[in-house]
This record gives structure tokens, sequence and C-alpha cells, in this order.
């Protein structure tokens, strides 16, 4: 019976370095040159092993007395064989094998992306985007004598970041998928940055229209949380493989970012972390939250004190190089 | 406001460990003889003057230098509270050792302390037979402007010095009572006395201003006559217990301070559409700013009227509190747009500044901010204002206060008020805030 068997030699990341196409019923791997697949790896013995059909048909690896052993990717244990299944991986020496049979099933095909042209357009429509909203901010934030300079050096600014930054993730992706995906890498960063600058003005305008500058306080969060959303994404392009993986990366670095950020500011005292109200005043037009009584706002003020009283022996003392020395009080 | 600065630059004349660092030049400056009554005033006070120094325990190396004088033959002596404040505030890293003119030295025990006044009174190991005597008319507040004074004391610890110079009266727009004294006090002086001619007492080296050319100023001897008299008669200062001493002194005196403010009444100023608070109290010193001058032309004018009184209480190196200040701002639009103006409105909303935030002296500042709607909306604009205190840990009932209020009926005009209160209860605090935004009107 000539069946054909596929032999894939795999990366570390598990993708096909190399495939042969190998004729049955018995295919012998291993470093010497009687093999039918020849592995180019100093841990592989000459004739390492034999995959073959067993009584049941299905296909078997038989470790052919070996130094290093053969092992299953499922399992730390040597074996002296393994029943090959669908998508398993074996391993021999520090090389990593599949084995497949024809008539084993793909994906069905994948939907080319509409043309290429239309996804450039959205780019054109972001850059546009992101561009426009520097320079309204540039705009709004001029209160001296107006200048060009003033808002070509923010667009231009931005402009640069986004370009660094894609070409990062390009590079990166170059490296580990051979694809430098700038197209699909550009497009993230244009949202990524665009969500910034609108979380950055809704947090602005949501605090003077509530009139809740502590909201500052906590901006950082949404930050990392959006900087980390952008990071997943961009590896999300480089590789759809280990998706969990990288998610759950990129959400530790967030929350150690995170927590790290509150723990300095929950022990900083200088005044930077401390003067949390509504610093960036709006036109009053947009006041949502409505306006206190003085006697509501004087017995808010009242409420103060006994928080005030209380911190005064419990918050710890966390500045200077005595500090906690002096506690006769 | 650099102007303000600098006026509001008291340096209180101690010697600090930077004084050792000072070159002890071989040839210095050759002064003018003294006149014969300044050499009869320093041969008769010579005996009485004593440098006070604080040692580090640990080292017994001295760590800042001061002046004082005897006063009573049981050994007591008069010096001012921020020489003796670190061994005050934390005996068992400093002590205090006093040294006489002829280089005898001992310990000194601390009894009692004003730290209104800046005083402080401590006891020698041993009595000492010559002692310094009030000047009757100096407490009586008799003296005339002009008269000779003779400022005694160890500067820069170069040695003991007199420095003649003129007594000036009590300094005017001040809430505490300061004698201006025209002559050199330098550091380390801080403590020494000021005699008349007839060498008896009429004030105590307390500080410099460091703008000024022989600016000077001095307790007057009532304060220091008056805390001798409270040492002999009660019992010394418990070290343990200091700082309820100095919150309850810091305490009194706020509580007539904010009196006296809320008894001379605010007057209205205005501002454009506005009209906003500035007190009667003489004790104020108020300036006034404007960018009109500015070149290019501002694109929004922006008036201001600031006023701080003087009253700062040294307590510690890192804190420093007594005085209120406020300020006014009136900012209107020339040609920004409302989201320009409220950006430039925006730097301009900024609470007053309070001095160091050290967290071994205050809680983390608490801030409360709200949009405030007067009861009486046809004299009184809608505004924006924030509230924030933070609590002194040593001293109980005692805040830093500031209020900042913009007003919020216009998007190109506006009236931006600040004020700040430091070492003040919270209830005047809030009395004096409750004023000062009640006064902030409008004209429709």
């Amino acid at each position: 019976m000539d069946e054909i068997i596929w032999v894939e030699v795999l990366s570390k990341h598990r993708d096909v370095v190399a495939r042969y196409r190998c004729s049955g019923p018995e295919i012998h791997i291993g470093r010497g040159y009687d093999n039918d697949v020849v592995v180019d790896d100093p841990y592989v013995a000459p004739v390492h092993i034999c995959v073959a059909r067993d009584e049941r048909g299905a296909l078997v690896a038989t470790d052919l007395g070996s130094a290093n052993g053969l092992f299953s990717d499922k399992d730390v244990a040597r074996m002296e064989r393994i029943a090959i299944e669908d998508d398993d991986v074996v391993r021999i020496g520090r090389t990593y094998l599949r084995i497949r049979e024809a008539k084993h099933a793909v994906a069905p095909e994948r939907i080319l992306k509409p043309s290429h042209t239309r996804s450039w357009i959205t780019v054109f429509y972001l850059t546009m985007t992101l561009l426009g909203m520097s320079a309204i901010s540039a705009w709004f934030g001029e209160t001296i004598e107006p200048k060009l300079s003033h808002y070509i050096f923010p667009m231009l600014a931005t402009a640069f970041i986004t370009l660094v930054w894609t070409a990062l993730w390009a590079i990166l992706s170059r490296v580990f998928s051979s694809h430098a995906n700038f197209e699909a890498n550009l497009l993230i960063a244009l949202k990524g940055f665009l969500l910034f600058s609108l979380c950055d003005v809704l947090v602005d305008y949501v605090a003077f229209s509530f009139s809740l500058g502590a909201l500052f306080t906590y901006e950082y969060v949404a930050a990392w949380l959006l900087f980390a959303a952008i990071c997943f994404f961009h590896l999300r392009a480089i590789g759809l493989s280990r998706l969990r993986l990288k998610g759950g990366a990129v959400a530790v670095l967030a929350v150690i970012a995170i927590a790290t950020q509150t723990l300095v500011q929950s022990e900083n005292n200088s005044s930077k972390y401390q003067q949390s109200y509504v610093r960036r005043l709006k036109p009053p037009a947009f006041r949502l939250v409505p306006q206190k009584s003085e006697p509501a706002f004087f017995s808010s003020v009242e409420e103060l004190k006994a928080k005030l009283d209380k911190a005064r022996t419990d918050e710890p003392i966390s500045d200077g190089i005595f500090g906690g020395s002096d506690s006769d009080d | 406001m650099q102007k303000i600065l600098a006026l509001m630059m008291l340096a209180i004349c101690i010697g600090s460990a930077n004084a050792e660092n000072v070159p002890q030049s071989p040839s210095l400056p050759t002064q003018p003889p003294l006149s014969p009554t300044a050499e009869n005033i320093y041969a008769e006070a010579r005996p009485k003057l004593l440098q006070i120094r604080t040692l580090l325990d640990v080292a017994g190396r001295q760590s800042s230098l001061g002046s004082g004088f005897l006063v009573s033959a049981d050994g007591l002596a008069v010096t001012n509270y921020h020489v003796v404040s670190q061994h005050a505030l934390d005996p068992k890293t400093y002590r205090l050792e006093y040294l006489t003119t002829n280089g005898s030295h001992g310990a000194l025990t601390l009894l009692a302390i004003d730290v209104i006044n800046d005083l402080a009174v401590v006891r020698l190991d041993k009595p000492d037979q010559s002692v310094f005597e009030f000047n009757k008319r100096a407490l009586d507040g008799g003296l005339s402007k002009g008269e000779r004074v003779y400022s005694m004391g160890n500067p820069l610890d170069l040695g003991f010095t007199i420095v003649e110079g003129t007594y000036n009266g009590l300094v005017e727009k001040s809430f505490n009572e300061r004698i201006h004294f025209s002559g050199a006090i330098n550091a380390g002086m801080s403590g020494g006395p000021a005699v008349t001619s007839d060498g008896r007492i009429v004030g105590i080296n307390v500080a410099k201003q460091v703008s000024g050319e022989l600016v000077s100023f001095l307790v007057p001897a009532h304060f220091a006559a008056a805390l001798v008299e409270r040492a002999k008669s009660t019992k010394p200062l418990v070290l343990a217990n200091v700082r309820t001493d100095i919150g309850r002194q810091l305490g009194t005196w706020q509580d007539g301070f904010y009196k006296a403010i809320a008894d001379q009444g605010f007057r209205l100023a205005t501002f454009g559409p506005y009209k906003a608070p500035e007190s009667n109290a003489a004790w104020l010193n108020c300036w006034a700013e404007t960018n009109a001058d500015q070149v290019p032309k501002p694109r929004a004018t922006v008036d201001v009227t600031n006023c701080h009184t003087d009253t700062w209480f040294f307590i510690a190196n890192d804190l420093n509190t007594g005085p209120i200040d406020f300020s006014h701002s009136y900012v209107k639009s020339v040609d920004l747009n409302q989201f320009q103006f409220a950006t430039f409105l925006s730097q301009r909303y900024q609470l007053p500044w309070l001095g160091s935030a050290s967290s071994k002296r205050y809680t983390r500042q608490r801030c409360h901010e709200d949009f405030v709607a007067a009861a009486d909306s046809n004299t009184r604009p809608p505004v924006h204002t924030v509230w924030c205190a933070r609590a002194y840990r040593e001293f109980e009932g005692l805040y830093d206060v500031s209020l900042l209020v913009v007003t919020q009926d216009r998007s190109n005009e506006a009236l931006v008020s600040r004020l700040g209160m430091r070492g003040v209860s919270y209830s005047s605090a809030v009395a004096l805030a409750t004023r000062f935004l009640g006064a902030i009107q409008w004209t429709k």
C-alpha cells in the first residue's frame, strides 16, 4: 500500500519549518542519510524513530533505541511508542515533529479582506481625524499670540509618534511572523491613539461637567488599559496563535503598571498627587451637574474635617528619610 | 508677585550648620571705632551674654547657634524660640548648651516658650549674679523714634558683637508687635538682647529682612518680661507635652486673629461686573498687578489684587504657619473664544500656596469641589468652588485651608478669588470662607 504521509518539522513556536512528503507504510526519521526524513539536530540519533501503522491502522511512532528518546508534546515522560493523533506534536532531541496523513482535514478557505485601497482610505480618514483633534486641542489651548508653529508641532509630533510606534510593531511582526503587516499595525496604532485622545478629552469634559476633579487622579487606569489593549491588538496582528497567552501577558503588565502607579500615588505626599480638583476649566455652558446651595457646599466641607482628623493619626508618614521617627503626640 | 515674595522673606536670624562654613577671614573689614557708649555698654553686658547652641546629642557637635541673655539671678535666660526649637520638638536628638563670653559652658533647661512672639526662657545649670534689666520706658512703649539701640549677640559664630542702630517704633501694618530696628542683625544673633544706652533691654533680636538693608526686627521687651514671669510662677514646660502647648498657643492666637479680621469687616472692591471682598484691616499688605502692559498685547486682560498678612510663625524648619492671604483676579477676554478663555482661566485657577507639604507635619490634603449657586442670584453669581484642607499632625484642631472660587456666569470674563489660611481652626476657616464667598457679587 502506497500512501502519503506528511512529516512536518516545527519551530519552537510550532510554526512549520520544513515539510516532507513520505510514502508509507513505514517512515524512518533520524540524522542519518538512510532515513526518509533527515533531521539536522545533533541531539537526534542516526536512526531515531520509525512511524508505521499498527494492527488497527493507526499511525504509531516508535523509538528505535535512541539515547535521547521520544516524547509527546503533552507529556514530560519518555515514551517507547506514541499513537499519533491529528494535531499531536512529538519531540526527538530538540526537534518538534508533526505527522499528518494526506486525508487530514484543513480549515475552510479564509475570505480575503476587502481590497487594499479601501483600507488605505480608512487610514487616511483616521489620520486626518487624529491630526484634526491635535489641531483643535492646540487651538483651544492657544491663549497667547496665534502662531502656525503652535499647530504644526503637535501635529508633527502626533504623526511622528504614530509612525515610530507602527514601525516598531511592523519590525516585531516581521521578525516573528515574516510579515511586516505595516498597514494593519498602522490601523491599530491610529485607532488606539485616537481613543487615547478621545479618552483624554472625555475625562477633561466629564470632570468639569460633573465637578469631579478626582477623575484626573484615576485617568491613568484608563490610559494603561487602553495601552494594554493596543499592545494586544498589535500582538494579535503578528499572529493568531496563543491569543490567550498574549492577552494574559498584556493584562498582567497592565495590572502591574496600574498597581505600581497606584502605590506611588498613595505613598507620595507631594502636591502633584494631592490637589485633585478640576484644574482645566471649560466654558460654563458645559456644566451638567446641578448647582449646590452654599449651605450644602459648606456642610460637605464640614464632612472633610472628620476625615482629616482621622488621617492625623491613621495616615502613614511616608516622605523624608527620617519620616516616622516623630510620633510622640 | 516676585516683589511680594521677596518682602515676605524674613530671614530668621539663626546660625545653622552652614554658618560654620563661613571662612573665618583674618582680615575682616575694619569697623569704625564704636562710640564710648557702645564700649561701656558692651563692657557692662559682657558677663550677661550667652551663646546658645543646639547640639546633636549623639555627635556632641553644634547643629544650630543663637544668642541669649541672663535676666534673673537664679539663672534664667531669654532667647528666641527658634533658637531652641530643635531641642523643644526633639529632645532625644538635640540638647542645649550655653557658652559665656569667658568661655565657660554648661547645660540649659527649657522652661517656657512663646511661639507667637518667638521667645523662650531657659535655665542655666548655675545661678549668675549679673543680669540684664528691662527698660521701663520700653515696657510702657515710651521709646521715641531715632533713639540709639545696641544689639548684641554672636553673629555667624565669629564672636560676641555689639551693633549700634536706631529704634524705629513698631512695624506698621503688622498684627503682631515687632520693633523695627535699623541695624545689622545677622544669623547667630537671634535671641540676643537689644538695649538702650543705659544698658536696659528694649527688645530681643529676632529677624532681618533679606530684601532690605539694615532692616531688622526685635521682639518688644514686654513679651519677654511676661514670659519670664510665667516661667517663674508656673511649673516648667514638660517637653513631652510641648506640642500640646504650641498647639494651644497657636489656637489662642488664631482665635483672636480671625476675630479681629471679622471685626474689622470687609469692603467691596469692584472688578468689572463683579464685586469682591477686601479686608479693612490695616495689617494686610495688598498689591495690584496687571498684564495690560504686556507685549505682545495679551489676548485676555488680567487685573489682580492680592493681600497677605506677615503673621508667620516659625515652629520648625519645615513648619511655618500663621498668615492669611487672598487674591482676586479679574480676567476678561480680548479676542479669545470661550474654549481658549477657559484654558486661560485655568492657568489662574490654582490653589494658594500653603508652604511645604512634609508628610511628617501635615496630613494629605483633601478637597471638595462643587458648582455653587447663591440663594440670591440677583446679586450673587454662580461659581465653581474648591475647598482644600490638610490637618496638622502635631497640633490637634489646626488646619491649613484654601478656598478657590471662579465665577461661572459668563464665558468671556470671570473673577477668580483665592483665600489661603494657615494654622486655623476648622470653624474659623469655615466662617471666614463663608463670609468671603458670600461677599462675591455681580451686576447682571
